[in-house]
């Protein structure tokens, strides 16, 4: 036995020698790891697993066809605005950034609701653009108009906006119909730690934003607030006289954003955001039926978001997204009907026909006075499934399918509830034969209850590059844009509550149909089957890069030319329905954005040139005495090119100032909305203050406008030419 | 008591055993050591140059090479292991990488020692602590030259940011003192912890057109190496440093010197000491060259020049402005 012990005591020495060697080795190699690859590259052997790993991960432009690409092999001309201009620029709401984007113009109707798109059409309702908040698509549901002031996306979150000018159904489907808006936000890894910033300013401009997060090797979050509180346009004009406008907002916005990394080829993203507030309207503007009271907009929408992201390999990653998204919107207002008015609607005679208007509004008698509200709640269930492949760095590949249920219930608008389902499958082939040319092919295939008709909206581009610095492009592209569930489906009208004098107790409940009241019976058109309409675009465009011994510039030119077929146009009131597809238009022009950066120095400037001829091209109208209405057919045309300015643009710089201050200035202008021109100079002066351990910032805006004249509409009118705001922020 | 007893003679009895089979080993051992060296120092009259590796073959056999070719005569260079190197009196050792320098120090703290392939942070306390004793030959490129290199592509780029942990911030102090006479300026961001990383990372990015790595295994790591990159790209803002393998990872460029550069300013170091007997203070070698990562670039939307025009660019500014490129 002692024999036996003391061999087997020896060998553990030499083990523990031998192990000692081994460990030495490995850790001499651990720490030459970096200097081991580098003697294999010069080598030529294979380079180890790096850069191309998460190559994917990298942002480039990848609104246009979903693949991220470099700008010269993008099958299109995308703007990206970078959350730092837009920071630096002291642009105050978001719908201003994209007076940025050449083409595009930015306008406010009814009670201050700002709309923006791209190539112009109508003022109210835009819906020929498919906008998207981190892939999420953020326009409503059903009345399927983009309403900009309640987005739950605060300035101090954007990391960049992404804005793929021209029809892009190839990838986003059939609302992408002049455009894409893709709105990225920060990821919550790059916003970890704590931040808040308080900006105030002229019209009871009130903005908070406060957001805190971590990042860990597995799961990076951030909770954000941002409270936007504004008091709209100082006042509105009855006759020549100046009278209040009640068209400000409060508005609070919540949102959690997270990724849960739960392998190298597995992560999910998950996304909750809560919208609350007030939107103000006015019932000048907004009151239907006699509005004796405002109809404020309760604002109470919330989204649910998840992708799910896979990577199998460093050429082949997928992702399945949900969504859902659910638009609450309460608001009520008491009206006033006079008694005669209340004759009219028991007697069947329609309420505000021109030749009705003396009897159903008599001065005198007793007046019905209810409560009506124009509630409505819109939810959209959305699923999508991608799929990239990179066969080569010249081959690449993305398809996908996509599902979406809107789902709409409004007693006011659609009489009860109802459902509409698309479906689609898209794709996009990359592939670059030749150092110099890169083709892209891709379309859409989808289908809709809408028009319970499918569509395909294919896109084919050719680029020829030289030196990864300068492309041509030349593209091909077709869209559709189906009406939305309002357009197609409406059942409008209000229902009386709270109806009192007791005398008119017998209405309690009584729906006022716009059958019952319409103001043009001749025009309506009510109930006749809306197509889709249809867009046929054809691109030139040029993107250069000019590097320069001390700085850089950037060219992008695009000239256009597109037919717009069967657009619908006409009046969406409730006592007016006159919409139908009956103008064709013809847009044609050129677009020039460019940048210049200097050490300290940034000059950026955009235009967009806009020809557009419009005719008329529905079924006859016909006045009430048989002849043509050629008015009316000149009005629908017109209202397609309400915000089709000719020229507008942008030119702005950001300097680097001594003593650690940064300023910038920025011109917009739009030439013209109908009779009159948007100009402003903005302003800004910032003192950065950057610490070891934390960064503040102090500035001070100043917007001028240049015209007394309200743009757009002659209710949208400010006190003072000077808006002044002064901001403050902090961030560990 | 009988119990104990015989327990102590159960564990005595191998002890001695293997302390004797011990001294036998020791013995042959020693006999093994001397013989090559004995052997090599009676070679010529001057003392040999002893080059231990890094343990990595064809690295250490493309450098043995390299300084063969370098060495007046290459007979004078002996390939040792660090356990040979307790008895290399006399004879400089050349060391590959910082392994194998560490544990020459441990073996041998009289010798005079050349490392190569190190980096600035590693071996400055030793060589500051044996001033001409301890030496190196830098690897990677000077911050300086790597700041130009940021400089070459973004010409635009006036405000550079650097982020450090507390200790390593002095790596950067010459640095920020160079950068105004090139019309730059940088600034440090320290981080305390590891959590506060990537929340100091996203304040340099505000402040600085680029981000500047140096070799700073705390911050720059395998393991942190790709948050950095990815919330730099997303912040739109590149990454230059701290070395070629870092290129491959992900930053756009780094400066590098080329193997032969190291090889040379090594045999020029050996001299020195042969002369004079004291090595030069360490130093990077004069000759560098730019590994680029061309696919960054183009994601980007940066127009990068090439390697060379990007080397030529940083010289061209050194030599203006009398810096480190016009020694």
């Amino acid at each position: 036995m002692p024999v036996t012990n003391f061999e087997k005591s020896t060998p553990p020495v030499l083990v523990c020698y031998c192990t000692n060697i081994t460990a030495k080795a490995l850790l001499a190699s651990l720490l030459l790891g970096p200097m081991v690859a580098s003697a294999q590259s010069a080598s030529g052997a294979a380079e180890p697993l790096g850069f191309y790993g998460f190559s994917h991960e990298i942002p480039e432009v990848l609104t246009t066809t979903r693949l991220r690409q470099p700008k010269t092999r993008v099958p299109g001309t995308t703007t990206v605005i970078e959350g730092e201009m837009i920071r630096d620029l002291g642009i105050m709401s978001l719908v201003e950034v994209f007076r940025l984007v050449p083409g595009m113009v930015v306008a406010e109707v009814g009670s201050n609701t700002p709309v923006t798109t791209y190539h112009g059409t109508v003022h109210y309702e835009q819906r020929r653009m498919q906008v998207l908040v981190d892939g999420r698509t953020a326009h409503r549901a059903t009345l399927s108009d983009m309403d900009w002031q309640t987005m739950p996306v605060p300035l101090e979150l954007i990391e960049r906006i992404e804005v793929s000018r021209g029809p892009n159904s190839a990838a986003y489907g059939i609302n992408a119909f002049l455009g894409t808006i893709n709105i990225i936000t920060r990821n919550p890894a790059d916003t970890a730690g704590a931040e808040m910033r308080v900006v105030r300013g002229s019209r009871n401009y009130i903005r908070t934003f406060a957001s805190v997060g971590d990042t860990s090797e597995n799961y990076d979050w951030r909770l954000a607030y941002e409270k936007r509180k504004f008091g709209g346009f100082d006042y509105q004009l009855d006759g020549d006289e100046r009278v209040p406008f009640h068209n400000g907002h409060d508005i609070n916005t919540f949102n959690y954003d997270s990724r849960l990394k739960v392998n190298s080829g597995f992560n999910a993203d998950i996304r909750l955001g809560v919208v609350d507030g007030i939107n103000e309207e006015d019932r000048d503007k907004n009151g239907e039926l006699g509005a004796t009271g405002n109809p404020d907009i309760d604002v109470r929408d919330y989204y649910l978001q998840t992708q799910l992201n896979f990577t199998t390999s460093q050429n082949h990653f997928f992702h399945f997204q949900m969504s859902f998204e659910n638009y609450d919107r309460r608001q009520s207002w008491p009206v006033s009907i006079p008694e005669s008015a209340v004759d009219c609607l028991a007697n069947g005679v329609l309420v505000f026909h021109q030749p009705n208007l003396p009897l159903c509004f008599q001065p005198g008698g007793t007046p019905l006075i209810a409560d009506i509200n124009a509630d409505s709640e819109d939810s959209r269930l959305e699923f999508e499934l991608q799929d990239t492949l990179l066969f080569s760095d010249d081959l690449k590949l993305v398809t996908g399918l996509g599902f979406r249920k809107d789902t709409y219930r409004s007693e006011t608008f659609f009489n009860g509830r109802g459902n509409n389902y698309q479906s689609r499958i898209f794709g996009n082939l990359e592939y670059t034969p030749v150092t110099w040319l890169t083709l892209n092919g891709g379309g859409n295939w989808e289908r809709t209850t809408t028009t319970d008709e499918g569509y395909f909206s294919p896109r084919v581009a050719a680029n020829f590059t030289l030196s990864n610095n300068h492309a041509l492009r030349f593209v091909y592209s077709t869209a559709v844009r189906t009406p939305d569930g309002f357009e197609q489906n409406p059942d409008y009208g209000f229902t009386l509550r709270n109806v009192r004098p007791g005398q008119y107790a017998a209405y309690e409940g009584y729906r006022v149909e716009s059958t019952a009241i319409w103001q043009h019976p001749n025009l309506v058109t009510l109930g006749r089957h809306l197509e889709e309409e249809r867009i046929v675009s054809r691109e030139i465009s040029y993107f250069g890069l000019f590097p320069m011994s001390t700085g850089q510039i950037s060219l992008e030119v695009r000239v256009f030319k597109d037919k717009l077929r069967d657009m619908i146009s006409g009046v969406i009131q409730f006592d007016d329905w006159s919409i139908d597809n009956n103008v064709d238009l013809d847009q044609q022009g050129v677009e020039i954005e460019a940048a210049i950066e200097y050490p300290g120095t940034t000059i950026r400037a955009s235009y967009g040139y806009l020809d557009q001829d419009g005719w008329y091209s529905g079924p006859q109208i016909y006045n009430d005495d048989g002849s043509i209405n050629n008015h009316e057919k000149q009005y629908n045309v017109e209202l397609l090119g309400r915000m089709s300015v000719r020229h507008s643009g942008s030119l702005a710089l950001i300097q680097d100032l001594p003593f650690g201050l940064k300023g910038s200035t920025a011109y917009y202008w739009a030439d013209k909305f109908r009779n009159s021109r948007f100009e402003r100079i903005d302003f800004r002066l910032a003192k950065r203050i950057f610490q070891p351990r934390y960064s503040a910032e102090l500035a001070l805006t100043v917007q001028h406008y240049v015209n007394e004249e309200p743009d757009m509409s002659r209710a949208n009118n400010i006190e003072d030419q000077n808006q002044i705001f002064l901001e403050a922020g902090i961030r560990f | 008591m009988k119990d104990k007893v015989l327990f102590i003679k159960r564990d005595v009895i191998p002890v001695v055993k293997f302390l004797t089979a011990a001294k036998v080993c020791a013995f042959i051992t020693i006999i093994m050591l001397v013989a090559p060296l004995a052997v090599l120092a009676e070679h010529n009259g001057k003392s040999p140059v002893y080059l231990v590796g890094s343990g990595n073959r064809p690295l250490d056999d493309h450098m043995r090479t390299l300084l063969e070719k370098e060495l007046e005569n290459p007979k004078d260079l002996t390939v040792i292991t660090a356990e040979q190197a307790v008895l290399a009196d006399g004879g400089p050792i050349v060391t590959i990488g910082p392994a194998a320098f560490s544990r020459i120090r441990q073996a041998n703290r009289n010798a005079s020692v050349l490392a190569l392939l190190v980096e600035p942070d590693f071996l400055e306390p030793f060589a500051r602590h044996s001033s001409g004793q301890i030496s190196g030959v830098y690897h990677g490129a000077s911050l300086l030259r790597q700041a130009l290199i940021g400089k070459a592509i973004l010409p635009q780029a006036t405000r550079i940011a650097l982020i450090s942990t507390t200790g390593s911030a002095e790596l950067y102090e010459e640095l920020i003192d160079q950068l105004p006479a090139y019309n730059l300026e940088a600034r440090l961001f320290v981080v305390d912890d590891e959590k506060q990383l990537i929340p100091t990372l996203n304040r340099a990015l505000s402040y600085g057109d680029f981000l500047l790595a140096a070799p700073d295994k705390a911050i720059y790591n395998p393991r942190t190496i790709k948050h950095v990159l990815l919330t730099a790209y997303r912040r739109n803002r590149i990454v230059v440093g701290p070395s070629r393998a870092y290129v491959k990872a992900g930053a756009i460029a780094s400066g590098y010197v080329p193997f032969p550069a190291i090889a040379q300013m090594a045999a020029t170091y050996l001299q020195t000491l042969h002369e004079t007997g004291k090595f030069p203070e360490p130093d990077y070698p004069r000759e560098f060259r730019t590994e680029i990562n061309e696919q960054v670039a183009r994601s980007l939307n940066i127009p990068l020049a090439t390697q060379e025009q990007i080397t030529r660019s940083v010289e061209r500014r050194m030599k203006n402005t009398g810096g480190p490129g016009d020694e």
